[in-house]
Formats: structure tokens, C-alpha cells, sequence
């Protein structure tokens, strides 16, 4: 304590240095720097109009990175994240009729229910068989994936018109004025959002929550001190299920189809915005939060890079080398402190 | 008392129950048969059971033809099986899920070098070999001695380089043929027996020479059985799973070039379809995922049966959806299963 | 009134007896000591009653009521709390958090933090004044970490308080407060049970002691009626003096002849070992005696180059080695058999001829291809030479009994040019013939091929019977050494805990 109070006093460098080594710190820094990038080159960046279509844009990423990031905190991880959103689109899809309002009701319910399903099915191998995380989602992803082409080997499908109120209220008749012009301001998707950070703060501030914390921080201590752990995992893989169902409800608003395949690529992409935000791989550690933060990054990574006339393609390849420099970065610091 | 405790006890009362239950299954597999082949057998006795039923349900399924087909197709599962084989037996939580990318790419980038001549064969090996050592060393590097997860890693390792794929395919068209060499080694036939089983064979009796007869096959399960054993021992563990990871990205690699010769053209998703079954057929064939056991003719036997089960999906109208609904089944129930066996000894 | 009363326990685990008839009584109010050697049963005592293991036989009687626990958690709806040793912390909770860990209380549907933070407030505030509970554990030092243990299992409120060797990360000044806590919550009416290898410990906080040797309880004494003596408690914990085999002990040639085989110089930076030097000289075996836990085991994981954070530097035949890693050990003939066989020796699940030969393939410029034919015909030797009982060369070592694995481990290394043998506890949980076969292996060994040897054994008869010298570790330092007629069970055992 001493010590630390004379670092302050004769190293103001040095308390930096070790703020600047938190993982939090160093990615909110990270995403004011990309945020102000992109405002500068974005020149109608700060218009209404495209805020909302931003938040659009990283809406489904920023649920699946929040999900991901329950499991990865639980002491799991989450490959059939992607697969499991292209299912429920798919099921959606299958399930609603353009011409008949109340199949949208049918859909919802089933596909939430296939999302509990999806959830119950990953957590019994992860935390019931204990199979590794990692396996169990990658052989489950599989399946997602089977029963997605079962329901929609094309993409494609139909959705109820009201379906709409989930990306843009103005677009469905009969939604009261009121909610119209609040969703000017305040887009379907960042209620979405804001719907899933109100489910995880009331989660983190049960026993629940506390103990997803606990077992992925250590699941024999968690386990000799009366937790059920198989349950605890079970229900962050649930949790989970439930906001990839989120997205998948934003992703049929936008698109009113649904596509078996599409969700694939976001398997990684959420994962790294977990390792981006900061969040430990190793589980335990971190806010959930922070993966929104994450999410953000990669999103305006990908932005920059369409403003610097980069093509498309090069999406998939700059993802990947962001991965891997995040998760490198700090194993490298380990590796060399380990070495002095 | 700990977790893993209570469940091999629950382990342990479900095989009681199941040899009440099956009083063949006790028989079957009963304490007489050599533990070494029970897997096999059971494979073995899994896909001759698909083929009857097969025979059965759909007219024509059950004949040389389709069988020496589902040999072909099996060959190919099985190589990159060995990759797989290779990274997973020396332990540590590994797998290679780049080696789909790494195989679509060398074909994309020789498909052009070659483009129908064989006198450059001879750079395309050369290309192969470089390209598959970059990948293997970056996998190996990133896992071994920063310890990063292997899965992690390789999955961001094959978005990279299909993110190179497509930019260089974004570009232009993917132009080129494979050398007619590789046509007939992959793709042709000799006889009624496909080419590319001799191709096959000698890499199985290799790869089972150096899994059974010399001092890496001996390492290798060592690291992978104990790797603080082995350390003791005097092994260089992180060099080991390095050195795995830089075979797994030759040897796919070198199949990326195979598999050009079969189909005739590069096109994007030529390699990616075999990540998941080149695992699933390890896992099926016996090779535990945490390492240090198994046999390499084990996943040829799980490549069949799983190409097998393949065929009669799509046999019965069933196609992607149905293969990719199995697979992941099967690759479940064979985890829980060999989890399950793993922790009640 | 007495809370707790056990008689005759007894438990084994395989083919090792770890308690053949144990008893204990815990009264309300009074702390209760536990004391033996290593080995002895105490800590497995408290085990059993906690319901972490379940007795093979013998009756547990709490509260009047004949009781069988299944598992800690049915122990602890019972009120019974056993504090693990950084067991059941998890790392990246705060201190409050963990104290409450398990037995968290609601108000509504979020949880009470307050009063948990409350309740967390009160323990520790008695306990260690001055920590802030809104730490992480994972920034806590292993002392403090051993507290907040405590403070958990005190939470629980529980009526009998069993406390496993709770001092041996703590400095004086916790201990005392420690202490003064156990006394208030006696007080209150909780009976404690509580063991340390520390002797004036036991004399200074325990109301009374029960002493255990060699899985039996052999004496109980109260300090309300009996004097404190430390010398009586040293008698029981090392008992009578059998040892018929005394007369078959030969010590290493005298000391004028002695030629120094090995000098090891060992500077640390972490806390479990601490600089330590010795010599060996050839054909001796070095004893390294003391207490389970202070830096035995890293001592000898040093001298085979493979405790990473330790730089041990070895003078052999004139030449200066740094070991670095495993590697330079062997090629040195610095050979280790680690204590924990199954984690550190063995491949389990891999037949007995691939344990033997798996450590040749280390060596640099070993030809690919395995002489098999050769090799299988050492192992067969080697087999014969150490009469390991065995149905076959490709019988997998799961199936060998306990001794015979050790065996394997020590057969692996003989094909190699021993110099050094470094044996970590190679006789634990090994039956008494197979353990005379080991010794009597090694020793004649160490005479006939002028090999050194250190051994490392927690029971202390093993080290009197077989040691040409012996030295003591305390918290990772050599704190005494007992050479020639002086080595004896009792005089090491006395050395070990006599130290302040």
C-alpha cells in the first residue's frame, strides 16, 4: 500500500503504464480512436439517420458477441453461435405465412423454444457430460446447421409484414404514431439491445449470475463450495440461445427471409469481439458489457476499411488477423514478463 | 467428490445397465476381444450394417460401384484425417480447422501456375510445400509457444486465408486446370478402382509404419498422453505440438493439389467441406480428442462409414442437410460416449 | 457436551491403510488438536468427518445421532465446516464474495449484497484487520488467501469448525489473530477441530489433543488435567522404537574416503525453495527428511533442471553445469523419479514396455526407426532385475499394483549412465515388500555402482532405516542435518517439528 502510494507520488508514468494494461482500458481507448476515425471520414457520421443505420448495421453482431461472451465467462465457448442464428431465421421463416398475422405469434413462440432447445442441448454436453466447450458447439453447429437446410436448403422464406417492427417501426401499419417517431430516435435494434443488457444486469445480480463468475473462474472451488455447476453452465449456454434469438429477430425484420448459411461467418467474428473488448478466453474474467464494446471495434474496423476503398473481400482476411493479434498481443506480454 | 468423480460413477452405472439390458453388447464386446480393435470392429460392423440397410431401403445402394466410389470420396476425408490425426493425438486441446483454407488455397494458386501443363508440376509441389509450412509454422508458433487455443487459432488462421482467397479471387476469375498428372492420379480410374487409392494406400501404410514402428509414434503419444511425463522425460513438449501443427499444414497442403486433380477446377469452398468430417472421422474412427491413443486405420474406417452414411442420405433425397444433421449426431453421441470412457478408468 | 464423537474409523485407499482405528471427541467449546507425523491418518481423519471421504468402518456419532455423510455439502447443511487449503476460492471473485460463496441470500430477486458484505465485514474484521473486501482474490497473498478461507467457512456458522493445517501459509502476527478468533468463537460455544505440523501451535491454542501414529489414535490428552509437556507429545507421535532390521544398516564408507560425486549450488526466486547448497558423495544416499510440503519435492525437481524460476548449477567430475531443462539433467545421468507416479511418471494407459523406453527417444540423434527387438529384450531385463510382477510387456501400467508401477518408473532410467538418482517419496502408497525390493534395489545400487542417490521420503522410518545422511527442510530452507549414529525415526521427526 505504502508502496503504491509512493509510486503515485514519484511515478505518475507507471500508474499510467498500468492503467493503460487493464484490458478494459485499452479497448475502450481503442474504440474512441476508431469512433473518431470513422467520424472524420464519414462525413454525415453524427445525422440521425446514420446513427440508426450504424446501430443497424452492428446490431446482430453486438447480441451474438454479448452471448458469446456469457459463455466464455461461464468457462465455455460457443462455435455453433452463427449456426444457431441461421436456424432461427430459418425457423421463423418456415413458420410464418406473408397473409396471416397470428403465424408470426406461432413462429415467435416456436423459435424461442427451439432457441431454449439449442441452449439446453449445449449446456448438457458442456456442463452435464463435460465434453470441452469447444467440440461439443463445434458438433452441434453441425447439426444447427443440418436442421436449418432441412427447413430452407435455399434461402428465402416469408415473414408476416409486422414482423417489421423489429428493424423499422415506420415501415409497419398500425403501429401507433408515438412509437413511429420514437423509433426515428431510437431504432428496434437498439431496443433490442438495451432489452439484452436489461436481461444480463438482472442475471448478474442473482445467484446466477454470481455464479457464472464463479465456475468459470475456477469450477472445482465453485464445485466444493456447493455450486451446481452443471446447471450454472447449462443456463449461461440458455442465456445465450436467447440472445442469438434476439438477433435472429432483428435479422427476419430486415430481411423478412431466411438463409441457412448466413450466420456462419459470425461464429469467429463474435468471438473475436469477446477477445477484442477484453474479455479472458480462459473464462471468469471480464464484463459481458465489454463485448458490446468489442463488437464495436471490429464494426468500425470493418467500416474504415470500406472507407479506404478496400473491397469487401478483404472483410473475412482482416477479421482473422484481428483475432489473432488480440489474442496474441497479450499472451506475447505474458510470454515475455514469464521470460525476465 | 469433484465433478468429474460423480460422473464416471454415473459412467460406470449406465454400462451396467446396458450390459443387463444387452446381454449382447457384453457378448460383442466382451472382455474376450482385443481392446486395441474393439473400435474398429465396431466401425467396421456399424458401416456393413449402413450397407444392407442401405441395400434394403434403396435399389442399387449395395452395389461394386457405389462401394468404390464411397472408397473415393472416403480417401479424401481420410488425408485430411490425418492431419488431423497427427495435431490431435499429441494433445493439448488440438485440431486443425484451417486445413480446409490451406488445401483451397494452394489449389487456387496453382490451378493458374499449372494451368493444364505438366512441366510445372514440379513449382506447384514447390508452392504446396512452402505454403502449407507457412501456415503449419504460424499455427505452431501461435499455439505452442504463445499458448493460445489451437481452435481459436486455426479457425482465425482459416478465415485469413479464405479472406485471401477471396481477394485474390475478387480480383479476377480463377483461371487455370490442374497438370494431367494430378487428373489421373485423383480423379481417374484404373480399372473399376479409383487412382486415387493407390495414392491412398501408400500414405496408410506409411503413416501406419511411423504410428507403430519409430520414436515419434512413441513421442507423439507420450506428449500426448502425459505431456509433464514427457517433459520429465526429457522431451521438448512445445517443439513437439510446433512440429504437429507444421505436418498438418504440408500434408493439407500437398492434398489441396490432390483435390484440384479431382475436381478439375479451384473454386472457393473446395477444402472447406472437409474440416468437419476429417474430424468427425477421427473422433468416430477411435482417436481420443485429448490425445495420446488411437490408430491411424481406425480413421480410414471412420472416413468410410461416415462417406457411407453420406451417400445414403443423399441416396435418399436427403442431401446437404441430412449429411451435415448426421454428422453432427454422430459426432455428439461418439463424444459423449468416449468422454464418458476417458474419465471412469 | 460432546458434539462429535468417532470410534474405530477405519479407511483405505487401494492397497494403503490410512486409518485402521481412529477416534476423536470434540466438545462444545474446545479446541481439539489433531497432531501426528506424516502420514499418520490425522488429515484424512478430518476428511472423513467433513464427508469428503466415507469410512470403510467405524461409527461417526454427531449430536447423539448416528450419522453417514455422502458428501461435504450434506456435512455442512449439518453444520460441519471444513476449511480446504485454497480449495474453494475462486480466484476472480472479490474477498466478500467468496466468503459468502454458495450461501448467498436474496432480497427480491437480486441478491443482499449488503448484508454480505456485512457479514464478510464482521468475520474479517477480527481476522485480519485491514483487508479490503472488495478485493479480487487472485491479488491476495497465499496467507491472506488462507484467511479469507477461514473467514468462508466461518460464515457457514457452522458448530464444529475443523481446521486443516490452517497456519502454514500464515505469518506470526495472523497467526495470533487467528488464534485469538478461534478462542472467541469457542467461547461462543463451537467446538473446533485443529490440526498443525507446528508443535507450540498446538500447545499454545489447543484445549486438548488427540495424537495419531500410523492411522491409529494412541493417546488423547487434556491440558485441563494434564501438564503441558512437549517431550511426553514427542514420544507419541514417534512411538516405541521397533526396528528390527537396525542391524542390517550399513553406513556409507567413513568419511575420509568419501569422493564427492556431485556439488549443487541452487539460487530461487520463488517462495517454496529457498537457496539451498549440498553435496553428494558416491555410493551415499542423502536423506531429505521433514515436514510434508517445504520444498522437498521442488528441491529435486531443481536438480533435474526441470523447476522453471530456479537456477541450479551443478559441479560433477570437475565440470560446472547449468541445468536449464530436463534434458541437461539426463544427459548428465541426473535422473529423477517423481513422487506423484501417476501425473509425473507413468503414461497410464500405455503398456509397460512403452514407459520403459519412452525416455531413450529424448535423446538427441536416437534412430528413427525403434530397435524394438533390443529394446524389448532390456525391458525383459530390467523386469527380471526389479521383479516387477507383470502379465506381459504390453500389459497397460494401469494395471500394475502401486509398487510395481514405482518400479517401472525407476526400471525406465536404468538403461541410462546413472550418476545421480533423485527418488521423490518413492515408497508411497507401495506395499511393504515391494517398498523392501525398491530400497534394497537402490541401496545396493548406490554400494556396488558407486551411484548417489537422493531420497526424498515423508515417512520418516524409511529415511532412518535407509540414509547415510539426512538432511531437514523447513519452509524450503536446510535447517538441520543428522549424520551417522544420530540418524534415528524420533531424531528426525524431532528435528522437523521442533523448529520454531
Amino acid at each position: 500500500m505504502d508502496a503504491a502510494r509512493k509510486g503515485i507520488v514519484a511515478l505518475p508514468f507507471e500508474v499510467l503504464k498500468r492503467a493503460l494494461l487493464q484490458p478494459e482500458t485499452s479497448s475502450l481507448l481503442m474504440f474512441s480512436v476508431l469512433f473518431g476515425i470513422t467520424a472524420i471520414l464519414q462525413e454525415n457520421f453524427f445525422e440521425a439517420k446514420s446513427i440508426v443505420r450504424t446501430i443497424n448495421s452492428f446490431a446482430p453482431l453486438i447480441l451474438l458477441a454479448m452471448g458469446q461472451a456469457i459463455v466464455i465467462i461461464s468457462g465455455g465457448i460457443d462455435l455453433s453461435s452463427g449456426a444457431a442464428l441461421s436456424l432461427f431465421t430459418c425457423v421463423l421463416t418456415t413458420v410464418m405465412k406473408k397473409d396471416d398475422p397470428v403465424t408470426g405469434v406461432y413462429a415467435l413462440i416456436l423459435a424461442f423454444l427451439v432457441a431454449l432447445g439449442t441452449g439446453v442441448v449445449n449446456g448438457l454436453g458442456i456442463g452435464y457430460l463435460r465434453i470441452p466447450p469447444v467440440i461439443v458447439t463445434f458438433a452441434t453447429s453441425y447439426a444447427w446447421l443440418g436442421i436449418a437446410l432441412f427447413l430452407r436448403p435455399t434461402p428465402g422464406g416469408e415473414s408476416v409484414p409486422w414482423f417489421r417492427v423489429f428493424y423499422n417501426m415506420r415501415a409497419v401499419e398500425g403501429v401507433p404514431e408515438v412509437l413511429k417517431s420514437l423509433g426515428n430516435y431510437v431504432p428496434p435494434a437498439l431496443l433490442l439491445i438495451a432489452g439484452a443488457c436489461v436481461l444480463w444486469y438482472v442475471v448478474s445480480r442473482t445467484r446466477t449470475g454470481r455464479y457464472i463468475y464463479a465456475v468459470g473462474s475456477n469450477i472445482e472451488s465453485a464445485y466444493v463450495s456447493g455450486i451446481n455447476t452443471g446447471k450454472t453452465q447449462m443456463l449461461a449456454c440458455v442465456l445465450n440461445a436467447i440472445l442469438i434469438f434476439l438477433a435472429a429477430l432483428f435479422f427476419v425484420g430486415q430481411n423478412q427471409t431466411g438463409d441457412a448459411r448466413m450466420g456462419g461467418p459470425l461464429t469467429l467474428r463474435s468471438i473475436a469481439a469477446v477477445v477484442v473488448g477484453g474479455i479472458a478466453l480462459s473464462g471468469g474474467r471480464g464484463s459481458v458489457y465489454l463485448a458490446i464494446v468489442g463488437a464495436l471495434i471490429l464494426g468500425f474496423v470493418g467500416r474504415i476499411i470500406f472507407f479506404a476503398n478496400v473491397p469487401n473481400a478483404y472483410q473475412t482476411l482482416v477479421s482473422g488477423i484481428i483475432v489473432i493479434a488480440a489474442i496474441a498481443g497479450p499472451a506475447y506480454a505474458t510470454l515475455r514478463r514469464e521470460l525476465r | 467428490m469433484l465433478p468429474c468423480v460423480e460422473n464416471s460413477v454415473k459412467v460406470r452405472r449406465m454400462e451396467t445397465f446396458l450390459k443387463k439390458t444387452f446381454p449382447w453388447y457384453g457378448w460383442i464386446l466382451g472382455s474376450w476381444f482385443p481392446m486395441q480393435y474393439r473400435k474398429a470392429f465396431t466401425i467396421l460392423l456399424l458401416t456393413v450394417l449402413l450397407y444392407v440397410g442401405g441395400g434394403v431401403i434403396v435399389p442399387g445402394f449395395l452395389t461394386l460401384e457405389q462401394i468404390l466410389l464411397t472408397l473415393k470420396l472416403a480417401a479424401f476425408i481420410a488425408l485430411f484425417g490425418l492431419c488431423q490425426m497427427i495435431v490431435i493425438v499429441a494433445g493439448g486441446g488440438g485440431l486443425d480447422l484451417s486445413v480446409g483454407y490451406t488445401a483451397t488455397l494452394t489449389a487456387v494458386l496453382t490451378a493458374s501456375i499449372m494451368d493444364g501443363r505438366n512441366a510445372y508440376l514440379g513449382v506447384a509441389l514447390l508452392v504446396a510445400l512452402v505454403l502449407g509450412l507457412l501456415v503449419g509454422l504460424a499455427n505452431g508458433a501461435l499455439t505452442s509457444y504463445l499458448k493460445l487455443p489451437p481452435l481459436v487459432v486455426t479457425l482465425a488462421m482459416a478465415d485469413i486465408l479464405q479472406g485471401i482467397v477471396n481477394a485474390y479471387v475478387a480480383g479476377k476469375a480463377i483461371t487455370g486446370r490442374p497438370s494431367p498428372v494430378l487428373v489421373t492420379l485423383a480423379a481417374r480410374l484404373t480399372g473399376v478402382f479409383p487412382n486415387i487409392l493407390f495414392v491412398l494406400i501408400p500414405v496408410a501404410v506409411l503413416a501406419i509404419l511411423v504410428f507403430e514402428r519409430t520414436k515419434w509414434e512413441q513421442i507423439l503419444f507420450g506428449v500426448g498422453a502425459n505431456e509433464r511425463t514427457a517433459y520429465l522425460c526429457g522431451i521438448n513438449v512445445k517443439k513437439v505440438r510446433f512440429l504437429t501443427f507444421v505436418a498438418s499444414g504440408v500434408l493439407a497442403s500437398l492434398i489441396g493439389l490432390l483435390l484440384l486433380g479431382n475436381m478439375g477446377i479451384a473454386f472457393k469452398d473446395m477444402g472447406s467441406n472437409y474440416v468437419m468430417p476429417s474430424i468427425a472421422a477421427v473422433v468416430v474412427g477411435g482417436v481420443p480428442l485429448a490425445g495420446g491413443g488411437g490408430s491411424y486405420f481406425g480413421v480410414i474406417l471412420g472416413s468410410i462409414f461416415l462417406q457411407a452414411l453420406t451417400n445414403l442420405l443423399t441416396a435418399l433425397g436427403l442431401g446437404d442437410a441430412g449429411k451435415w444433421l448426421g454428422f453432427g449426431i454422430i459426432l455428439f453421441a461418439m463424444l459423449s460416449v468416449y468422454a464418458g470412457n476417458r474419465r471412469s478408468r | 457436551m460432546v458434539v462429535l464423537e468417532a470410534r474405530g474409523i477405519r479407511k483405505h485407499f487401494g492397497g494403503v491403510v490410512a486409518l485402521s482405528d481412529g477416534n476423536l471427541c470434540c466438545r462444545q467449546g474446545r479446541i481439539t488438536g489433531l497432531l501426528g507425523a506424516n502420514g499418520s491418518g490425522k488429515s484424512t481423519m478430518s476428511k472423513i468427518i467433513a464427508g469428503v471421504y466415507k469410512p470403510d468402518g467405524g461409527e461417526i456419532w454427531y449430536k447423539g445421532r448416528l450419522v453417514h455423510y455422502r458428501n461435504p455439502s450434506e456435512a455442512k447443511r449439518d453444520g460441519i465446516a471444513l476449511v480446504f487449503q485454497n480449495l474453494s476460492l475462486v480466484p476472480d471473485l472479490t474477498v466478500w464474495q467468496n466468503v459468502v460463496l454458495g450461501m448467498e441470500k436474496s432480497r427480491g430477486i437480486f441478491l443482499d449484497n449488503q448484508e454480505a458484505k456485512q457479514i464478510a465485514r464482521d468475520i474479517l474484521s477480527k481476522l485480519l484487520p485491514g483487508l479490503d473486501i472488495t478485493r479480487k482474490v487472485y491479488e491476495l497473498s497465499p496467507g491472506e488467501m488462507q484467511i479469507v478461507e477461514v473467514a468462508k467457512a466461518i460464515a457457514e456458522k457452522p458448530q464444529l469448525l475443523i481446521l486443516d493445517e490452517p497456519t502454514a501459509a500464515l505469518e506470526h502476527a495472523q497467526v495470533k489473530s487467528l488464534f485469538a478468533y478461534m478462542r472467541a468463537l469457542a467461547q461462543s460455544g463451537v467446538a473446533i477441530v485443529f490440526t498443525s505440523h507446528r508443535l507450540w501451535e498446538v500447545m499454545e491454542i489447543c484445549d486438548d489433543v488427540t495424537i495419531f501414529r500410523n492411522g491409529a489414535t494412541v493417546a488423547y490428552i487434556d491440558f485441563d488435567r494434564e501438564e503441558k509437556d512437549p517431550e511426553t507429545i514427542i514420544g507419541h507421535i514417534t512411538g516405541e522404537v521397533v526396528r528390527p532390521l537396525l542391524a542390517e544398516r550399513t553406513f556409507g564408507e567413513g568419511s575420509e574416503s568419501r569422493e564427492i560425486l556431485l556439488r549443487a549450488r541452487i539460487r530461487s526466486r520463488v517462495k517454496s525453495l529457498r537457496d539451498v547448497s549440498l553435496e553428494l558423495a558416491r555410493g551415499e544416499i542423502l536423506g531429505i527428511g521433514g515436514l510434508a510440503g517445504q520444498g522437498q519435492n521442488e528441491l529435486l525437481y531443481a536438480l533435474a533442471g526441470s523447476f522453471p524460476g530456479v537456477q541450479c548449477e551443478v559441479e560433477m567430475g570437475g565440470k560446472k553445469i547449468i541445468l536449464r531443462r530436463p534434458q541437461d539433467a539426463i544427459q548428465n545421468g541426473i535422473l529423477l523419479v517423481p513422487g506423484d507416479r501417476q501425473k509425473e511418471g507413468l503414461f497410464l494407459e500405455h503398456s509397460v514396455y512403452s514407459n520403459m523406453v519412452f525416455p531413450k527417444f529424448g535423446l538427441p540423434r536416437h534412430p528413427v526407426v525403434i530397435p524394438e527387438k533390443k529394446y524389448r529384450r532390456e525391458c525383459e531385463d530390467v523386469v527380471r532385475l526389479l521383479s516387477i510382477k507383470v502379465s506381459g510387456l504390453d500389459a497397460p501400467v494401469s494395471t500394475l499394483s502401486g509398487g510395481n508401477q514405482q518400479k517401472v518408473v525407476v526400471g525406465k532410467w536404468l538403461s541410462f549412465n546413472v550418476k545421480v538418482f533423485l527418488l521423490a517419496d518413492p515408497a508411497k502408497g507401495v506395499d511393504i515388500g515391494a517398498k523392501k525390493d525398491l530400497y534394497e534395489y537402490i541401496r545396493r545400487l548406490a554400494r556396488e555402482r558407486g551411484i548417489g542417490v537422493i531420497l526424498y521420503a515423508s515417512d520418516h522410518e524409511e529415511l532412518a532405516q535407509y540414509a547415510d545422511r539426512v538432511l531437514i527442510m523447513y519452509e524450503g530452507s536446510i535447517v538441520a542435518e543428522l549424520t551417522g549414529e544420530g540418524i534415528s525415526e524420533e531424531a528426525i521427526t524431532a528435528a522437523s517439528v521442533q523448529v520454531r
